[in-house]
């Protein structure tokens, strides 16, 4: 029995350890990257003989032109980005609480409409988004980026949510509603609580996209002081001697939120996805 | 303290109507249960009394005030339901103070109040818990508690006990009994189990397929049952039924089992010839001790001794027939015996409409 588990944790070792080698060496080259000096980042060593931050010295110091707007370059991302979070979870919760717990008439059509959209890579939306906030004259404003990117990230987390909130049971707003609570308090006292895990895992999964969007980024934006932190890394490939050290170590600090913002509630991602996918 | 009356109510889902009808009044006060086999309507009656279904016709009133259009909130009624609905992310204090605070009452009240109930409940060592902290037993008290603090008009109950095991169910019986004689508030109490409506109710209303078949006291209803139907669903084990015919001879009144076994009856209701269910609860049948005049002559098929009592399952002519008797009998299956009938506790029904004849 025991030697049983031990050589099936083997087997799982033997996949699992390549595939993390894989998925790290790219992340390492970065790193790599990052703490070499300029002359000897293409040197191809597995460590540089020189290892330095100053890299991090000129990015943080905007000492470069590909770097000037630096510090609000990020500032963009970040507000955009927690912006984006912030109103799919606003839009998607009222839906999934209308849809699931009103039971509004019409609601799951609705939903599915809105999935349906998935059909339809984001890529080929692009230019008719483009279209679009150049018709509510919003080009070059962030807020076509905050819209474009809810409207992307709204139908799954309204799915998600409407599973999870099936899931609640319904005797619980029926009490509720004996008890005296108006649809609004059901959902601020009751709901929300305890879809908390659900809406945590939501929130997160549309910063993220957000926060990971290049596409759309450079669609819509154009102005440099109002571009994400990725747009303004695509723009460093622009030039023919790009600083790649630079361009690595700003990839690399981009990387840093999104990972540790994982980490922290990774607990609710792996929960709160899942949720209603399953039959518990 | 209120009274509750029900007139005409009917109640369609979608295009199929599962209350037909149905009225009747519950006095201030009162312990009212509801009975009836499973989707016989008792649930959708007690939530549209909660305002937690529409009401398709008639009306419902509380304390005479007709309440149709009345949110649940407003209506003053507190619930309990079979899942106990506790609210999770709430301790048992915070639970059992919600309604209040959503009604604005002011902290001190909302204390008070709460340790009262937590008192009466035996809750106090649990306020400060989660739900699923609690036991099935605790939970339920919590969701009792959380309907006495708002000292409503009427509580209402659906299948509060069927989650707990059977010892459990036995013990919440008596409390909750016991809360309905020291707060006296009217109640509505739905259940399948006619164990349990006749221990806790004062009076019964017996449904079966969206319609009343009976409304009376638990002993009414044990003694005198209007028909077929309420004879066999109260009481445990059942009512045995024999069908055969009725006679008025010479030799006094009987019925003729299809069989041809002669059953002996008290009454002199009914026509000679008529097609009748002839009834007996177990407990009214005896072993006849030699050569008694009007035996039943029966085959013992089973002994269950529990102890105080003896359950016979015995075969008479084509029936099956339960007897219990207090003794412990020396019989054993196979044997063959008389059975005694006590002829005044015999329910003679007609066997067409299920109505009982009139004595
Ligand atoms: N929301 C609904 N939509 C359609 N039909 C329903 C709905 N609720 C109940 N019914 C039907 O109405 C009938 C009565 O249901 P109800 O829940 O009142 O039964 P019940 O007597 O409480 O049974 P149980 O003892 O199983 O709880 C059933 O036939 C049921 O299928
Ligand atoms: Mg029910």
């Amino acid at each position: 029995m025991k030697l049983k588990h031990v050589t099936a944790e083997a087997k799982l070792l033997l996949i699992g350890i390549p595939v993390l080698l894989w998925t790290m060496l790219p992340i390492y080259h970065l790193f790599l990257f990052s703490i070499s000096p300029k002359e000897s980042a293409f040197a191809g060593k597995l460590w540089p003989d020189h290892p330095t931050l100053h890299n991090f010295e000129v990015v943080f110091r905007e000492q470069h032109y590909y770097l000037n707007h630096f510090w609000l370059q990020l500032w963009n991302s970040l507000l955009i980005a927690v912006s984006v979070g912030a109103l799919t979870l606003l839009v998607a919760t009222g839906a999934a609480f209308a849809i699931s717990r009103l039971r509004v008439k019409g609601g799951r059509l609705v939903m599915n409409l809105a999935l349906l959209t998935y059909f339809i890579p984001a890529a080929f939306l692009a230019v008719p988004m483009y279209k679009t906030m150049g018709n509510y004259g919003l080009l070059n404003n962030q807020w076509a980026l905050i819209l474009a990117m809810i409207t992307i990230a709204s139908p799954y987390s309204i799915w998600v949510l409407k599973q999870a909130s099936d899931k609640l049971p319904y005797e619980l707003d029926e009490a509720a509603r004996i008890d005296g609570a108006s649809p609004l308090q059901l959902f601020r006292l009751v709901y929300v609580p305890l879809m908390m895990p659900s809406l945590v895992a939501i929130g997160t999964y549309a910063l993220l996209l957000a926060w990971n969007e290049y596409l759309y980024a450079f669609l819509l934006l154009s102005n440099e002081k109002q571009i994400t932190l990725g747009v303004a890394l695509g723009n460093f490939l622009a030039a023919d001697d790009s600083p790649w050290e630079l361009l690595m170590t700003v990839g690399l600090i981009y990387a840093l939120p999104p990972a540790a913002i994982y980490y922290a509630f990774k607990r609710y991602m792996v929960g709160g996805l899942t949720a209603g996918a399953v039959k518990s | 303290m209120a009274s509750v009356s029900f007139h005409d109510i009917e109640k369609s889902f979608g295009s199929t109507k599962v209350i037909h009808g149905i009225g009747f009044d519950i006095k201030d006060g009162e312990f009212m249960v509801l009975v009836g086999p499973s989707g016989c309507g008792k649930s959708t009656l007690l939530r549209m009394l909660a305002g937690l279904e529409e009401i398709s016709a008639g009306t419902i009133a509380i304390d005479s005030k007709v309440v149709n259009d009345v949110e649940s909130k407003d209506r003053d009624i507190a619930m309990v339901f079979q899942s106990y609905a506790l609210y999770p992310h709430m301790t048992v204090a915070d639970n059992m103070a919600f309604s209040l605070k959503l009604r604005k009452a002011d902290a001190k009240t909302i204390a008070d109040r709460v340790a009262r109930a937590a008192k009466i409940l035996n809750l106090d060592p649990y306020l400060q818990r989660y739900p699923r902290e609690l036991s099935g037993g605790q939970r339920q008290r919590v969701a009792m508690g959380r309907a006495i603090v708002r000292d409503p008009k009427v509580f209402l109950f659906d299948e509060p006990l069927s989650n707990l095991d059977a010892k459990l169910r036995v013990a919440m019986r008596a409390e909750i009994k016991a809360l309905h004689q020291r707060l006296k508030t009217t109640t509505v109490y739905v259940t399948h189990d006619q164990v349990e409506a006749m221990t806790m109710a004062d009076r019964i209303v017996v449904m079966h397929d969206g319609r009343i078949e009976q409304i009376g006291t638990p002993l009414d209803l044990y003694d005198r049952p209007d028909n077929l139907f309420v004879a066999q669903f109260i009481g445990s084990p059942a009512m045995n039924i024999v069908n055969g015919r009725l006679r008025r001879g010479g030799g006094g009144a009987f019925v003729e089992a299809d069989s041809g076994l002669r059953w002996p009856l008290g009454s002199m209701a009914g026509a000679d010839g008529q097609v009748v269910a002839y009834g007996i609860r177990p407990e009214h049948l005896s072993l006849a001790e030699g050569g008694v005049a009007d035996a039943v002559p029966a085959q013992i098929t089973v002994v269950e001794p529990t102890g105080a009592e003896t359950e016979l399952l015995v075969q008479a002519g084509d029936s099956q027939i339960v007897l219990v008797t207090h003794g412990r009998p020396q019989v054993k299956p196979g044997d063959k015996i008389g059975l005694r009938v006590d002829p005044a506790m015999v329910h003679v029904f007609d066997q067409a409409t299920g109505q009982r004849l009139a004595a």
